[in-house]
């Protein structure tokens, strides 16, 4: 049984991609990521680039199992996903695999290092970018993060973006073109520091999350906080699990909105697919 | 996870290369290359191809038995069900007895201009 373990444990994914910046990606020019019928990569990231490798040390093979091998991933690129800055407004809509969001990706900046989350119309009060979109049919909450706005719809059972897409782009546009606050002054005077987030996320995290995961043996780590913005991992029985996801918008999401009313934006930065246990590998 | 079709690796070889045929993992199962062309030696480019007809939950490509693989990119282009063919670029990476390098990417998110 133990052979069969280290066997396994053996094959796991040892590293995990990264999420580039944009500053990452003009250094780093390790892979892109191209449709087909798209243009051929621009020249500026065709130099080829330092080999990247992960050394972490692998699991002792066992005897009677072949050799087992280190897997390496390299980082992609994606290219063409944040549009280019220029006089003309542009947005781009991603919906999420999921399709309950849609994540709108603009050439301007709404919200300057932070983010803010509109749970309903009241709260968008003075904010002309979250009252313009919640005039909309079907706009549940709307998130924006710097230069992306997420939409969250009402109705779970609708797939096709296309209608609500482009009255949410038209509703950005004329936001943007009123010249009002996109975010209310009062909102942003009031965004706490930095350690004030992160003491009362760990606070939710220690004293009601964990407690709350830890019977299906999953614990939930506090990654970063980048002005109210904060990124989480799962780890454990989280980690890969087909609930994942339920417990993160529900549960987690619910918890740190209710503690912590100014925390914008919450990624989940964990890699379901890695780990020694994981559902999907 | 997608349904694979197919799919066409191009590996460019940097400054040391090796004469083992090139085999790739996928799900777990180690297979040689069809239709290949070129080789894996320094400085060449090696071409080939696989019709997987599977669900890919993962895909590797392999390092040699004995010595070191210096890879300078790695370009693969996936036929997937239901989706657009789409090629991933991957950048450099050196590949020996001990490792193998994922060269899986799960098709892109549609996005479009609104």
């Amino acid at each position: 049984m133990n052979l069969i373990k280290s066997f396994f444990a053996g094959r796991k994914q040892e590293a995990t991609p990264k999420l580039m910046t944009a500053d990452e990606v003009e250094k780093n020019t390790a892979g892109e990521v191209s449709q087909s019928n798209t243009a051929p990569p621009s020249p500026s990231s065709s130099p080829p680039p330092p080999p990247v490798t992960v050394t972490t040390t692998p699991s002792s093979p066992s005897p009677n199992f072949p050799a087992v091998r280190r897997v390496l991933n390299i980082p992609t690129i994606a290219e063409n996903v944040s549009p280019k800055v220029s006089d003309e407004v542009s947005i781009k809509a991603q919906p999420s695999p999921t399709g309950d969001q849609c994540l709108f990706a603009v050439n301007r900046t709404l919200m300057k290092g932070h983010s803010w989350y509109f749970s309903d119309f009241e709260s968008a009060t003075e904010s002309s970018l979250a009252e313009a979109l919640f005039c909309l049919d079907g706009v549940e909450t709307v998130l924006v993060c710097e230069s992306t706005v997420t939409v969250t719809r009402k109705d779970k059972t609708l797939v096709d973006w296309v209608p609500l897409a482009k009255q949410v782009g038209a509703g950005i546009r004329d936001a943007l073109g009123t010249g009002k606050n996109l975010i209310a002054a009062a909102i942003v005077s009031k965004l706490p520091a930095e350690e004030e987030i992160r003491e009362a996320i760990q606070k939710v995290i220690d004293t009601e999350v964990n407690p709350g995961v830890a019977g299906h043996g999953g614990n939930i780590s506090l990654l970063a906080v980048k002005g109210n913005s904060v990124t989480i991992q799962m780890g454990g029985g989280c980690q890969g699990c087909s609930a994942a996801d339920l417990t993160l918008k529900q549960g987690i999401h619910t918890s740190f909105r209710k503690a912590v009313p100014m925390v914008g934006a919450i990624f989940d930065e964990t890699d379901h697919a890695a780990g020694l246990n994981p559902y999907f590998s | 996870m997608p349904r694979v079709n197919t799919f066409k690796v191009k590996v460019q070889t940097g400054r040391q290369g090796m004469t083992e045929p090139v085999h790739f993992n996928f799900n777990n199962h180690k297979l040689p290359f069809e239709n290949v062309s070129g080789s894996a030696v320094a400085g060449e480019v090696f071409a080939g191809s696989f019709d997987v007809n599977s669900f890919a939950h993962s895909l590797t490509l392999v390092g040699p038995e004995s010595g070191k693989w210096e890879i300078e990119k790695i370009t693969v282009e996936y036929d997937c069900e239901n989706e657009k063919p789409y090629t991933v670029n991957f950048g450099a990476v050196t590949l020996d007895e001990t490792t193998e390098v994922n060269i899986w990417q799960d098709p892109p998110i549609v996005t479009f201009a609104v």
